[in-house]
């Protein structure tokens, strides 16, 4: 073995003993569903979560008025039975648009989560399983990408590329991708030189395969809980870049907006600001200790190591 | 290319280029805008270590008891608030209902202290809850794992009072690691204050960069985040250099 144990290089569990290796990838998955669904909080969580994402696919069917839909009688009206959540400055239902909100936002962060998944991994796979100039190259741009506070770089990208949620969901994703090279690189470097894979290797398995089969599998858990992670942040990011006004548009329902409208009325209708905010924090806590349950479950020792970064 | 050249030369000379719109210089603006930011994000840092370490000591010294599970969940929702929302309902309650505090604006610490002071605590609560959360939950481990280890066996073993124990054994040792995550969050904090200035009007950068986004005020906004950037480099230098004086084990290689 050469390569140096480098913080965060904690070597990824191999599969264990009594289950066929990687060929059958089932039994495992259900063995960590079964784990997990074994943590109460994590399952609470996730079942949450589950129905955020149905609210955002249903959301039309399920809000009792259109993101629009406007009634000058009623403006900045306290929660009723009539609007749970009250009514905005243009009589709008709030609890509708808190409803449709969580489309914007879970698309914003699901996708940039998924730019920088794609991204990030392929950069730390090439630089931990290649090494040598190609690892030092690859994380050198990452360190310098790491240098930028990450709000401001993608409020720096929005500026250039114009306000929008397109460009918003590149700005987060280019954001978060260093995260990903550094969490992949380092559970490449560890399961790199395990023996299965030298074995393999040996009998003349090609690069490809090697990566494909063994290599990104049994790397895989702490990538899995940095997606968990990263999609907290990334909720919470969307919100900040459109209460900036950088993200989506008006009169496009979205919580960040929402909260920024809402500033001009603060002392007139507490509920128009605080019902968006629960709804950011319900969603980026449901994905935080999701992702801290999936860390118990699938990679115990990494627990402190990412702690608190990528804010 | 050239352009960029040219400017990341005069960079290094001090000099960042002109604003579009006003006319002055990057420098001279960013100058005038740092010492409201600087400001907020070391008030910000000290509200953090305030709710971090009592709260993180106390449940590492009591795992699993009543404090614990109140930390745990408090410094769990604390990362999950947007410091921004945090702002606003900060308003609404001191500034609003309460009316205790003003709710947004500056006024530099040489005119008058109180009113300084005053409008200081509601944005440096806001930006410090998230960095206390986090600092929260490190200082707990890091406190169990020093708790953990041989040579504090060793020294109750002894027979040792446990306030020494705790203040010579186990606090050097949990209190080292703290420096970097400290150092971290401080960084952290100069951009997480950019969003929280604005909500409070506090004429820090983070308003100066916005304004600049809005603008398409490029010199200044590209002066900014190199700022930032500088800045966040700085401080994980002088994180390393510090924790290599303090940590003898370091240092000696």
């Amino acid at each position: 073995m050469t390569q140096l144990p480098t913080p965060g290089a904690v070597p990824a569990e191999p599969p264990p003993a009594e289950l066929p290796p990687t060929r059958t990838a089932r039994p495992r998955w259900r063995e960590t569903l079964g784990l997990l669904a074994r943590n109460p909080t994590a399952a609470v969580s996730a079942l949450v979560l589950i129905a955020i994402v149905l609210v955002a696919v249903f959301d039309e069917t399920l809000a009792p008025d259109g993101p629009n839909e406007q009634d000058q009688s009623r403006a900045l009206q306290a929660p009723s039975w009539g609007h749970p959540f009250g009514t905005d400055e243009l009589s709008r239902d709030i609890l509708s648009r808190v409803l449709l909100g969580a489309a914007t936002s879970l698309r914003v962060g699901f996708l940039s989560v998924a730019f920088a998944l794609v991204v990030g991994t392929l950069i730390g796979l090439l630089a931990g399983y290649y090494g040598r100039w190609v690892d030092d190259v690859l994380m050198r741009v990452m360190d310098m990408l790491f240098a930028f506070p990450a709000v401001l770089l993608a409020i720096a990208i929005v500026a250039v590329r114009g306000a929008g949620p397109t460009n918003a969901i590149l700005a987060i994703g280019i954001v978060y991708v260093p995260i990903f090279a550094r969490v992949t690189r380092a559970s490449v470097l560890g399961v790199r030189e395990e023996v299965y894979v030298r074995a393999s290797r040996s009998v003349g398995a090609s690069d490809l395969r090697l990566i494909t089969r063994h290599v990104l599998p049994n790397a895989a858990p702490p990538i899995i809980v940095q997606t968990s992670i990263s999609l907290a942040f990334a909720v919470l990011a969307e919100a900040a870049l459109s209460f900036l006004g950088l993200g989506p548009q008006r009169p496009n329902p979205s919580w960040g907006l929402m909260l920024a409208d809402s500033r001009g009325f603060i002392d007139q209708a507490w509920w128009y600001s605080v019902f968006p905010g629960l709804a950011i924090v319900l969603t980026v806590l449901c994905f935080n200790l999701l992702g801290d349950g999936l860390r118990d479950v699938l990679d115990p020792r990494q627990r402190t190591l990412m702690a608190g970064g990528g804010r | 290319m050239q352009q960029y050249f040219r400017w990341a030369g005069n960079a290094l000379t001090g000099d960042l280029g002109v604003s579009f719109r006003s006319g002055e210089t990057v420098t001279s603006q960013i100058a005038e805008r740092l010492p409201a930011t600087l400001t907020l994000a070391v008030a910000a840092l000290v509200v953090a270590l305030v709710i971090a370490l009592p709260l993180g000591m106390l449940s590492a010294l009591h795992p699993r008891s009543f404090v614990d599970r109140i930390a745990t969940v408090v410094s769990q929702i604390g990362i999950s608030v947007p410091d921004f929302w945090l702002s606003i309902m900060l308003i609404l309650l001191f500034a609003g209902t309460l009316g205790w505090l003003p709710s947004g604006g500056y006024v530099p610490l040489t005119e008058d202290p109180l009113a300084w002071l005053q409008r200081l605590v509601l944005p440096a609560v806001a930006t410090g809850v998230v960095s206390g959360s986090v600092i929260t939950r490190f200082v707990r481990s890091s406190m169990l794992e020093a708790l953990g280890s041989d040579h504090v066996r060793t020294a109750q073993a002894k027979g040792l009072p446990t306030r020494q124990v705790l203040g010579w054994h186990v606090l050097r040792n949990a209190l080292l690691p703290l420096v970097t995550v400290t150092g971290v969050q401080l960084a952290y904090l100069l951009s997480g204050v950019v969003v929280v200035e604005i909500v409070f009007s506090w004429p820090g950068l983070g308003q100066l960069a916005l304004q600049a986004v809005r603008d398409r005020d490029f010199p200044v906004l590209q002066g900014a985040v190199l700022l930032f950037a500088l800045v966040f480099l700085v401080i994980n230098l002088l994180v390393d250099l510090l924790y290599s004086r303090i940590d003898p084990r370091i240092s000696r290689r």
